[in-house]
């Protein structure tokens, strides 16, 4: 087995005590927006250096001033509303449903909230919704795959032209609907070609990487193997190793470490579970990281995770070596 | 509440009776008094302004103590608390609720205060439930049990000055559980496992922890409750639908608490796919009402049609449940500050006897707790919902 292993944190990060209390203050006018501002950057600068620790691979802002996944999206783009508050899958979150009101486009290339990504230490990995989650979270009437090929051609393909050209070294989509909710046969084809879209716009100057989590991902995986991206992600929480084949054609992020249970993995255990990973699937390159995003934990406990991640990162890959 | 056990039964078969279902914004000035701050002239104001708008007796007196802050002594404080409650319910007494209670403002959140009075938890951390609104989570750490009846001193405090009658909110056992981690019952995080194998002790796990709750916090809570006279209580479980595999649990848990005792049962559900609660809900015979919220998913046009009411079309399979409980109507979003006018809560109404057939089996509430609106929004708001449901008994000659 020769392949590059590589370790980073996708996703929505969570937000320290200090920025909660900021961001409360906010809403019930005792404190200012720089205020908010200082507090969202000293969490920035502290979970940059937190990557730094652990010896990740791949450099992350957190999104932290995300308030969901879609939200910059919808902000920056004429034509979408961010709507109703819909619960997020199967847990005490919620986001608002991005809904289709006009002709969509975006008003700028890249929402602000990328601006906190301007000076990460390279590598860098930027994370955007997948478009068949997009499409169908969003509140609209009509052809949903007609609304996910739209979200594609407008938002997320100038979005992840932009990241690529400005020098991001990894697109994360993030795409907990196809394993929770599943797919019919009949929309597998504008899926694959959305993704399609969305590598020609990086065009090799970024890895593009489809994280699928929240279910299991047996029931799909002979078509997942075959997506256009670089890697799949699998949370393997919920889904059983022993029913991923072998020798892909992509590689694998392995969703190792569990984003919602707040005891720690232990090294040892995650160790030898990302090396049978390895040998059992032998994809072209493997990804290490948690099986979600980590914003469902307390900031306390995320730090432990990402320290745990690049412990295990280090084991893994000197073992491979 | 001082009728028996009947006359609660009846208040759940009330056509179009009207009540809040859950918490309110606390004021500036209960906040900063309980934490120990200096008020300044708006906090008073705000006191004055809302004893005098909602008619609270002798808020003369909240305003000589709040003089005093920043207050030093634990019985100050608790009296501020005591205040805030008379306010709650007197503002919903004011705008014509039938039955009240003081929107938790004694608790410090629905989940916090609970945990907070029970052996077994440890406390966390902040997790984000969407935008810039949080909640503090706890693990479950060890053997659950009360540390004391939680609910006892506001409720003995409520009953003696509402004039209203009163439902009983209390966290229900399944939301207890959903949103605390568990460092207890699953022990096997080593993915290295089987698969199989923990998935199975994961699942056996979730359920011990889930009927714990019910069994040693929830259900001795609602006992006391109903030793001191509470004869409707309202089961929350915000989180109810969180796990739709998990609808059998929910119902078991919900069962577990409160079966064989002597009191009106209802639940109050929120911001779901409400399909999903079938068939898990058929099981909860106990449950004479669920409080659902629908506005939050329905057009703001007027009318009755089925098209003109999308966020209520599934109140069908509500109606069709076979032990007939009452919907607490949600007609009211609790996520917007748009105020619903009387017209239109009028028209979710009539729709729902509409599909129902049966005003007794309709009762009149906002989708949520008001907690995220003001309170200038929410009284607003509850006026409307009081004035439309008047004309909706109007027109069906109620």
């Amino acid at each position: 087995m020769a392949f590059r292993v590589a370790a980073y944190q996708h996703g929505i990060y969570p937000r320290s005590e200090d920025v909660v209390a900021a961001t409360r203050g906010l809403e019930r006018g005792r404190v200012t927006p720089e205020e908010v501002a200082e507090a969202y950057g000293a969490d920035r600068e502290d979970f940059v250096s937190h990557q730094q620790r652990a010896g990740l691979d791949y450099f992350s802002d957190g999104l932290l001033r995300w308030q969901d996944l879609f939200r910059p999206l919808v902000e920056a783009s004429q034509g979408l509303e961010a709507r109703t508050l819909i619960r997020w899958f199967d847990n005490n979150s919620f986001f608002r449903a991005p809904g289709p009101a006009a002709e969509i486009s975006m008003y700028v290339p890249l929402p602000p909230e990328y601006e906190d990504g301007a000076g990460l230490p390279g590598p860098r990995v930027a994370t955007l919704p997948s478009p068949y989650l997009f499409s169908r979270v969003a509140q609209a009437d009509g052809d949903p795959n007609a609304l996910m090929m739209e979200l594609t051609r407008e938002i997320l393909q100038p979005v992840a032209r932009a990241l690529a050209d400005q020098g991001y070294a990894v697109v994360h989509l993030q795409e907990p609907w196809l394993t929770y909710f599943g797919i019919d046969q009949a929309d597998w084809d504008d899926f694959e070609k959305a993704l399609a879209d969305i590598r020609n716009a990086v065009d090799g100057r970024a890895a593009l990487i489809l994280h699928t989590y929240y279910g299991d991902a047996a029931p799909h995986i002979e078509r997942m193997w075959r997506l256009p991206v670089d890697a799949v992600g699998i949370d393997f929480v919920e889904t059983d190793l022993g029913t991923l084949g072998s020798h892909w054609e992509v590689g694998l992020l392995a969703g190792c470490l569990d984003g919602r249970s707040s005891p720690i993995e232990s090294v040892d255990g995650t160790v030898a579970f990302a090396l049978r990973v390895a040998e059992t699937v032998q994809p072209s390159s493997l990804f290490l990281s948690s099986n979600s995003d980590l914003e469902l934990l307390p900031r306390d406990i995320a730090r432990q995770k990402v320290l745990r991640l690049g412990e295990v990162s280090a084991r893994v890959k000197e073992a491979l070596a | 509440m001082t009728g028996s056990n009947g006359d609660a039964r009846a208040l759940t078969s009330t056509p179009l009776l009207t009540f809040e279902c859950g918490s309110l914004d606390k004021q500036g000035w209960r906040v900063k008094a309980f934490a120990g701050k200096k008020l300044d002239d708006g906090d008073l104001q705000e006191a004055r302004s809302w004893g005098e708008r909602v008619g609270v007796p002798n808020y003369d007196e909240l305003i000589e103590l709040l003089r005093r802050s920043p207050l030093q002594t634990r019985e100050q404080k608790n009296e501020v608390r005591r205040w805030a409650s008379r306010y709650a319910v007197r503002m919903q007494e004011s705008a014509g609720l039938d039955a009240v209670y003081d929107g938790e403002q004694q608790r410090t959140e629905m989940y916090a205060w609970a945990v907070a009075h029970s052996n077994g938890f440890e406390w966390r951390g902040s997790v984000r439930a969407f935008d810039n609104k949080y909640y503090s989570k706890a693990a479950v750490t060890g053997p659950i049990s009360l540390k004391e009846p939680y609910h006892n001193d506001e409720f003995v405090f409520i009953r003696d000055v509402a004039r209203a009658e009163l439902h009983v909110p209390v966290t229900g056992a399944y939301t207890i559980a959903d949103w605390s981690f568990d460092e207890r019952y699953f022990q096997d995080h080593d993915m290295s496992h089987a698969h199989a194998e923990r998935k199975a002790k994961r699942h056996a796990a979730r359920r011990r922890f889930i009927l714990d709750v019910a069994a040693q916090m929830i259900r001795p809570n609602v006992e006391a409750l109903i030793e001191l006279g509470a004869r409707w209580i309202q089961i929350d479980e915000p989180g109810g639908s969180t796990e739709p595999d998990e609808l059998d649990l929910f119902a078991e848990s919900f069962n577990l608490t409160v079966s064989g005792l002597d009191a009106v049962f209802s639940t109050h559900l929120c911001f779901s796919d409400y399909n999903l609660f079938f068939p898990g809900i058929e099981a909860m015979t106990g449950c004479r009402q669920f409080a659902v919220g629908f506005a939050n998913y329905d057009s703001r046009e007027l009318g009755t049609s089925e098209e003109a009411r999308p966020g209520y079309r599934v109140i069908r399979k509500f109606r069709d449940l076979s032990y007939k409980p009452s919907l607490g109507l949600g007609v009211l979003d609790i996520h917007t500050n748009f105020i619903e006018p009387p017209e239109l809560v009028r028209d979710r109404i009539l729709y729902a006897v509409e599909v129902f057939g049966d005003p007794s089996r309709i009762q009149v509430t906002p989708d949520c707790g008001l907690r995220t609106r003001s309170w200038d929004v929410a009284y607003r708001k509850l006026q409307n919902m009081v004035e439309g449901t008047r004309m909706a008994k109007r027109d069906l000659g109620l």
